[in-house]
């Protein structure tokens, strides 16, 4: 039994939010944060093979040490275009605009977000800037990895940098419009007795989140909208013939690009407090702590972009600062990661799909983490600065944590989304083989990255052939555990069974609308009377049966 | 009528005072600039500026009569700013 | 009662809350904005702390008196503004199509007084490039963050006279009830921009004047 219960039910169930509409137009004119969801985790999923697609070529290119196929501008143009669009067109945008444009308002007990209008227009804004991505690709690719470093960029570089800087200048401002959009709702939408310390870490997450695409992204913007002026225009503003330094650049991408870093985890990480409750049967260990720790990365996310810079000439005391300031805004991650861990002990854990991935990505962010503190110490860190080392570091949270919670959640809220049930045989073989396929692609770069194997070379000495082979041996794995869900997913749309309103007997106010809920999510606006995760079997005493349900409904 | 009147030129009393102090600072940042004074120069200018924009956020932008969370929002975009700029001083002002 | 309003939109419970709700959302804009032109400021501090004196030397050619000219009708703009959202509110109707259009006269005004100013400032060379006709080379930084910093500055007030004139014509056709929401946030928008120019006027214009 759930600890949540509704008073009089609705007397028929009204039309779900896919039955408003069934022409194309319903979709492309919808102001439905569910549809605007679906469009979202539609798109995103053309972008993450696009990507996907270009770094297998890339792993396959690196099988031998001169290469296989590709020419070192071809090699250059691949690994830029997987940054560049798995960084802006998927990892930032995935949880937030698909799950938490979905889950939001439902889970606040609002009918929409604060402007619909608005959400439709990012995911318009999104889409343009995602063609000038694929024309981009089209014209013939650019060649400055994803940071769009200076000098190389503005005077150098033969790729079509306008061109993609313009496409991540667009998209920069869908991101913007969904960070207001979300944060306006949090405040301002939330159902009566919805207080701030009954909000779900889930929507604690994407509203930490949004803060930092509000006040970070701009200056992306202005960085990238430097860098086309002094291309385009040719006025000097990073250019060293007139004083210029490019270090500035720098500062400014980094400014933005590594609080962008806790845009892509902060939403994983509150996907996975919600999936780690649900199947641990217990409540979350430390909720106080979980939100204070994600505010806490949000705001000192903010003061450690200088750990990028170590060996580009930045001064040492400021790299004192950075390092300093790395190692601060560790703690509350670490503090996450024994709190979920904490929640498991003495739980009724059970080993579902969306379980299987959450236990994978504590394991894998805690690696990606802990590689992290060897490279805020300004020692190490010049030691590993450019070789696979910051590769396999940086892919452990973006990959191992934030794709693995992407896919956590996907699972976990798919039956709610669609109303069906997957194949659950089919998604924990396609958890477990994400873990392993991931383990063996990036713990060979650990290796060679700490052998001295240096990032973006398109050739390299023999010696490091054997860790090249495994790590892709292991992206083979990992692609195939990534199609899977593209299959036996859409699969259930067909053949899945119907999914009850609350399959996982979670708590939480979207399990308590009908699977898939009604345009307006609620027929009443609920009214909460009582905080989050109330999963403790052993606290449901005689007195708690006594207490008033956790939410009524109100006359809206 | 006479009372509609009235009150729709009262509107322009609160905002009209603003408009002639920012006019005046206007006037005292573009001659001062003329005068030497050194580095003070710069100090007495951004000065100005400053207040010019704080009567701008308090009367045009009303965010003297706002809510707390108005002006929270407010304050934020400037106190991230202060990250930015603090830190990345504290980058060039060390340099060797 | 304000519950039947048509200036009312989902999903918002009452007026109340959505007027405080778009003020809300067009703050956080806004803070957006101030980083986004604070990382436009963080390069020209860091270059005018690293060239004092080509600074000085890059600024005594801007034009103060179009400067200045254009402060003055940037200031006169957000009167009337501040103006249109009060009369708004009050439910003066017509006051605030006059001071709605009066706001995007003088903002069309400044665009224009900027576009000689701008023509004044190519024919005398001031261009970053070749033919660039000032030394040492980093006055050209100066005048990049001239260009680039007004450039910005024109584009923001060229989309905000173009919602003040949208919002103007949906008011005048009545399709935008006076009990809208969306006067206080063009309002906010268009003080804001002023703002940027506010700041801007002593960065570009006054510097190394006495000297």
């Amino acid at each position: 039994m759930t600890a949540i219960t509704v008073v009089d039910l609705p007397p028929r169930a009204p039309a779900n939010y896919l039955e408003e509409g069934h022409t194309l137009w319903s979709w492309l004119a919808t102001t439905d944060h569910k549809r605007i969801g679906i469009l979202y985790a539609l798109s995103i999923t053309v972008f993450f093979f696009i990507a996907g697609t270009a770094i297998g070529l890339v792993r396959l290119e690196l099988v031998e040490p001169n290469g296989l196929f590709l020419s070192d501008d071809q090699y250059n143009r691949l690994f830029t275009l997987h940054g560049i669009v798995m960084v802006w067109f998927f990892l930032v945008p995935s949880i937030p605009t698909t799950l938490g444009n979905f889950l939001l308002p439902m889970m606040i007990g609002a009918h929409d977000v604060a402007f619909p209008r608005l959400n439709l227009m990012s995911w318009y804004l999104f889409t343009i800037g995602g063609i000038f991505t694929i024309a981009t690709i089209w014209a013939g690719g650019v060649d400055t990895g994803w940071t769009f470093y200076t000098p190389f960029s503005t005077l150098f570089s033969n790729g079509h940098v306008i061109l993609a800087a313009l496409g991540v200048f667009v998209v920069g401002f869908s991101s913007i419009a969904t960070g207001i959009n979300f944060i306006t709702t949090v405040h301002l939408l939330r159902c009566p007795g919805m207080t701030w310390f009954r909000l779900p870490l889930m929507v604690w997450a994407i509203y930490a989140t949004s803060i930092v695409m509000v006040l970070a992204t701009p200056v992306l913007a202005m960085s990238l909208l430097l860098v086309m002026a002094e291309r385009f225009l040719g006025v000097p503003i990073f250019n060293p013939a007139n004083g210029g330094d490019p270090l500035l650049f720098q500062h400014l991408f980094w400014f933005y690009s590594h609080p962008a870093v806790y845009i892509m985890i902060l939403p994983a990480m509150g996907v996975i407090s919600e999936v780690i409750t649900c199947f641990a049967r217990r409540r979350v260990f430390g909720y106080v702590g979980m939100v204070f720790s994600l505010l806490a990365i949000a705001v000192i996310g903010f003061m450690v972009w200088g750990h990028h810079m170590f060996v580009a000439g930045q001064s040492p005391y400021a790299s004192l600062v950075f390092s300093f300031l790395s190692f601060i805004v560790a703690v509350p991650s670490a503090i996450k990661t024994f709190n979920w861990t904490a929640t498991l002990y003495r739980g009724q854990i059970s080993f579902e799909s969306p379980m299987l991935y959450a236990l994978g990505f504590i394991g894998l962010f805690t690696v990606g983490g802990l590689t992290g503190l060897y490279l805020a110490s300004v020692p190490i860190d010049i030691q590993a600065t450019d070789t696979y080392f910051v590769v396999a570091h940086f892919h452990f949270i973006m990959v191992g944590g934030s794709v693995t919670a992407y896919f956590a959640g996907l699972h976990f809220w798919w039956p709610k989304i669609t109303g069906k049930l997957y194949s659950e045989r089919w998604a924990r073989v396609a958890a477990i083989a994400t873990f392993f396929g991931f383990m063996m692609t990036f713990m060979p770069q650990y290796i060679m990255g700490w052998l001295g194997m240096p990032r973006r070379y398109h050739v390299y000495p023999e010696v490091f052939q054997i860790w090249h082979l495994m790590s892709t041996g292991g992206a083979g794995i990992l692609g195939i555990a990534y199609v899977l869900p593209l299959i036996y997913l859409p699969l259930s749309l067909l053949r899945g069974q119907r999914a009850p309103a609350n399959p996982w007997n979670a708590t939480g106010l979207e399990w308590q609308t009908p699977s898939p809920p009604p345009k307006g999510n609620f027929d009443k606006i609920p009214i909460v009377v009582r905080g989050p995760y109330h999963y403790h079997p052993e606290a449901e005493t005689a007195a708690d049966h006594n207490r008033q349900p956790d939410i009524q409904k109100a006359e809206a | 009528m006479n009372t509609r009147q009235a009150s729709a030129l009262h509107i322009w009393i609160v905002p009209g005072a603003v408009w002639l102090a920012l006019l005046l600072l206007l006037a005292l940042t573009v001659g001062s600039a003329y005068v030497p004074l050194g580095i003070f120069n710069s100090i007495l200018n951004l000065t100005i500026a400053a207040i010019k924009v704080l009567l701008v956020l308090l009367f045009f932008m009303k965010l003297r009569s706002s809510s707390p969370l108005l002006r929270l929002a407010a304050m934020a975009g400037l106190f991230w700013l202060a990250f930015m700029f603090v830190l990345t001083a504290g980058d060039y002002l060390t340099r060797q | 009662m304000s519950e039947h309003s048509p200036a009312l939109r989902e999903p918002w419970p009452d007026l109340a809350r959505q007027r405080e709700g778009v003020a809300f959302g067009v703050w956080a804009f806004l803070a957006t904005e101030v980083l986004f032109f604070g990382g436009l400021f963080l390069g020209y501090a860091i270059y005018r702390n690293t060239f004092p004196e080509a600074f000085h030397i890059a600024a005594k050619e801007t034009d103060v008196f179009y400067g200045t000219l254009n402060t003055a009708i940037l200031l006169t703009s957000s009167l009337t503004m501040a103006v249109a959202a009060e009369a708004a509110e009050a439910g003066f109707r017509r006051m605030t199509l006059w001071c709605l259009s009066a706001t995007a006269v003088f903002g069309i005004a400044f665009l224009v007084t900027k576009g000689f100013e701008y023509h004044d400032d190519l024919s005398k060379g001031l261009f970053p490039g070749p033919g660039f006709s000032l030394h040492p080379p980093a006055t050209q930084l100066f005048w990049a963050f001239y260009w680039v910093a007004t450039g910005v500055h024109a584009i923001h007030l060229t989309i905000g006279v173009s919602v003040v004139g949208t919002v103007a014509t949906a008011l005048y056709r009545r399709r935008l009830p006076l009990e809208a929401s969306t006067f206080e946030g063009v309002a906010l928008y268009w003080h804001f921009v002023d703002i940027v120019w506010i700041i801007l006027l002593p960065l570009l214009y006054l510097v190394g004047r006495a000297s």
